[in-house]
């Protein structure tokens, strides 16, 4: 077991070198990095809300299989780091990634997921903010969720804005990675503003909004 | 089956809001490292296409807080400060 204290986090030659070879050195490398990885899954899990609801053994096996496994990743990755931040940095957020994945998962792994199940609009008058300053935006956006979009750009879009089921769960349950449920999202949601820029409800952005 | 749907205001503001120029999570995760010590250790702010991706994806911009964490526990800084400093970059207009 490596202390905290003996956790190197400056240097990248006390990383890349030893980490790209052989021999004692390399078993040194891979433990202290394994510490490494163990603190940042830890860090993250310690701090998580979702991993609040998780029991203290689930909590334990995020941390170590997070470890175990963005650790195989660093080593699998090593050529592709160019330095551009402190290797530790750059290692870390294998872990963080890790272990926020498996959080999330973990959390929603007993809750129904009913992405068939197509969200429609509600009648007008018949959601709180209907009353509300918003509610010509309100309407305007539930019609155009309800034009606009594509099913599956509704029901991604609908599961995670407004049902809020975590982008990595989606993906999940779709059988897609997080990018291409992002990129979904994405488009959903600049047909819906382009829809209410259309409409005069919203301002198309500045250049100097753009840019920001 | 279809069911019913209501829009709070969170989600009316979000779905409102323009998450432009493009980045994908793939990106975002390449870039993260550089970005998030630009903030803890150089003060830079989080800006364009980057600062557009943390806003649209909040898993992103969760592990980007927690990276910034752990790095600001690294350097001895101040992490509530410099995690407040990040929302007050990725989530104000």
């Amino acid at each position: 077991m490596v202390s905290e204290a003996a956790i190197e986090t400056a240097d990248p030659g006390e990383w890349v070198v030893p980490l790209s070879g052989g021999g004692p050195e390399y078993e040194d490398a891979v433990r202290r990095l394994h510490a490494l990885m163990t603190r940042a899954a830890g860090r993250y899990v310690a701090t998580s809300a979702l991993a609040r609801s998780l029991g203290g053994a689930t909590r334990d096996d995020i941390i170590q299989s997070s470890a175990d496994e963005a650790t195989v990743d660093v080593i699998n990755k090593l050529s592709t780091f160019e330095n551009r931040s402190k290797f530790t940095t750059w290692a870390y957020k294998f872990a963080i990634l890790k272990a926020a994945v498996e959080v999330r998962r973990a959390t929603w792994r007993e809750r129904s997921v009913d992405l068939l199940a197509i969200a429609e609009p509600v009648e007008e008058g018949a959601s709180p903010h209907d009353h509300a300053v918003t509610s010509m935006l309100s309407n305007a956006l539930k019609r155009s969720i309800d034009t606009q979009l594509t099913a599956h750009q509704r029901r991604v879009l609908v599961a995670i804005v407004i049902d809020g089921i975590p982008i990595d769960v989606v993906a999940d349950r779709l059988g897609a990675t997080r990018n291409a449920v992002y990129k979904t999202l994405h488009d959903a949601r600049k047909r819906l503003r382009r829809d209410l820029v259309a409409q005069g409800l919203i301002e198309p952005p500045t250049l100097k909004e753009a840019a920001r | 089956m279809n069911r019913p749907m209501s829009l709070t205001g969170h989600a009316i503001e979000h779905l409102s809001s323009d998450f432009e120029p493009w980045l994908s999570c793939d990106d975002c995760f390449d870039q993260v490292d550089q970005m998030i010590e630009g903030l803890a250790l150089h003060g830079l702010p989080i800006r364009g296409a980057f600062r557009a991706h943390l806003r649209g994806c909040p898993a992103c911009r969760e592990e980007a807080r927690a990276l910034l964490t752990v790095v600001a526990e690294d350097a001895g800084l101040d992490v509530a400060g410099l995690v407040a400093q990040f929302d007050e970059f990725v989530l104000t207009r």
